[in-house]
């Protein structure tokens, strides 16, 4: 495909952004066009992978709003064209969705979730959807103050999970570490706070891209096999359990999906069953494992957003295994120079 | 013997690698279980799998049969079978 797609989220650190990886899978399809990187920061990390990407420009962080971003993104594009957009980070869904008609007017494309499915899907409302529609979950509550936190241990029983609105959780083995955990959420994150049962077993992660019309046109399964501190796979292997895709589908087919997602489950112990955590609508820091196998869901996900009818593809083969791995980028100053400067990094022209 | 369509969901190697495509998870076999594992996935009833490996191991029957029992309950008891 010869179109010039811009990438955000090209931070990879011990918490990696998925960008770079889905860079890297659409440089698997043998990219024609350029491949634009997005960042923050002169220092994330990803942007110094002349590899990988074409053109680097700073952008307005999220909390900027959506007009700072378009009023970026329509400068960038007077510079080189944008034919597709394609933000990684949760905290760029929103805006990126309220400017999708604009951009679409300018030429830029974008294939997300809406507004509706993002807010559907979030911790704070999954648990209710997920009942609705006959998908196990576990026993949730939504906290915000200390004595609604007291109920829901006792409620719940020990140990109990303590999550954020948007990232971290902690399992809490005692009601004193839940209330530490809830005051250190609450600071970072905001209020609610989401409360949950303890269920011991394996995490699986399903990532996949959804038409928008309740198919499941691609689907990566994948076991976790290595962890960092703080809980992000650092190595898996695909997988391939006929359960796990019927609920899937369900679960793409009950939000009308649209756009990249990764399913994430936990194959309770005790009874064998699949229980979903969490939807993130986004692609997965792993994903260019989809690349490895045949699958590329980047790829497909583009291919959408152009407007191309796409069949269901295959299943991806069980046994291919990820591991992440880090390597030191030699860069000159100017490179840094240029970013700092003048807000972008030309390697090729 | 199983539920499980083991030609499906599982793959195991000559060297004794078996990786089940279902929960992503991998085992060794040492040389007489994976003997007994290949005639249990080509579906051979537990009695002329115990006097196959009377010949194949020159061992007596009882010894045959401790040898299937303890593999079979282990690999039920791990969910390979």
């Amino acid at each position: 495909m010869n179109l010039n797609i811009a990438i955000t989220g090209l931070n990879a650190t011990d918490n990696p952004a998925p960008g770079i990886p889905v860079a890297r899978c659409l440089r698997e399809a043998n990219w024609k066009g350029k491949i634009i990187g997005l960042a923050y920061d002169a220092f994330d990390t990803g942007i110094y992978d002349k590899e990988i990407l074409d053109e680097v420009y700073l952008i307005p962080y999220p909390n900027e709003g959506e007009i700072a971003i378009l009023d970026r993104l329509k400068q960038i594009s007077h510079k080189t064209k944008i034919d597709i957009f394609i933000p990684t980070l949760d905290s760029e869904l929103f805006n990126a969705n309220r400017i999708a008609n604009e951009l679409k007017n300018f030429g830029i494309h974008t294939f997300l979730p809406s507004e509706e499915q993002i807010k559907m899907r979030s911790k704070s409302l999954l648990s209710e959807f997920c009942m609705k529609h006959n998908i196990p979950v576990p026993k949730t509550q939504i906290v915000n103050d200390i004595r609604q936190l007291q109920n829901a241990v006792a409620q719940l029983k020990l140990p109990i999970v303590v999550k954020g609105v948007f990232y971290e959780a902690y399992v809490c083995h005692s009601l004193e570490e839940a209330i530490i955990y809830f005051g250190k959420i609450n600071i970072k994150w905001g209020l609610p706070i989401i409360v949950q049962e303890f269920l011991n077993g394996e995490e699986y992660d399903v990532a996949c891209v959804g038409d928008g019309f309740g198919n499941l046109v691609g689907k990566v399964p994948m076991r976790k096999l290595r962890l960092t501190d703080k809980g992000k796979a650092w190595a898996g292997i695909t997988i391939y359990d006929k359960v796990l895709d019927q609920i899937s589908e369900h679960i793409i087919s009950a939000l009308k999906w649209r756009g990249p997602c990764e399913l994430e489950f936990l194959k309770e112990q005790k009874s064998g069953k699949y229980v979903l955590i969490e939807i993130n609508p986004r692609f997965p820091s792993w994903i260019y494992l989809s690349a490895g196998v045949n699958v590329n869901l980047p790829f497909a996900n583009v291919k959408l957003a152009v407007g191309e009818k796409i069949k269901k593809m295959s299943s991806a083969k069980a046994g291919f295994t990820f591991v992440r791995h880090a390597i030191d980028l030699v860069c000159p100053m100017n490179y840094i120079e240029s970013l700092t400067i003048k807000g972008e990094l030309i390697f090729k022209k | 013997m199983t539920n499980r369509n083991l030609k499906e969901e599982v793959t195991l190697t000559p060297n004794g690698f078996l990786f089940d495509h279902t929960t992503g998870l991998t085992y060794t076999l040492n040389y007489t279980s994976v003997f007994i594992f290949k005639k249990i996935v080509e579906q051979v009833e537990a009695n002329k799998i115990i006097k196959e490996l009377v010949q194949m191991f020159d061992i007596d029957e009882i010894k045959a049969r401790q040898d299937f029992e303890e593999f079979f309950e282990i690999a039920k008891t791990y969910g390979i079978l």
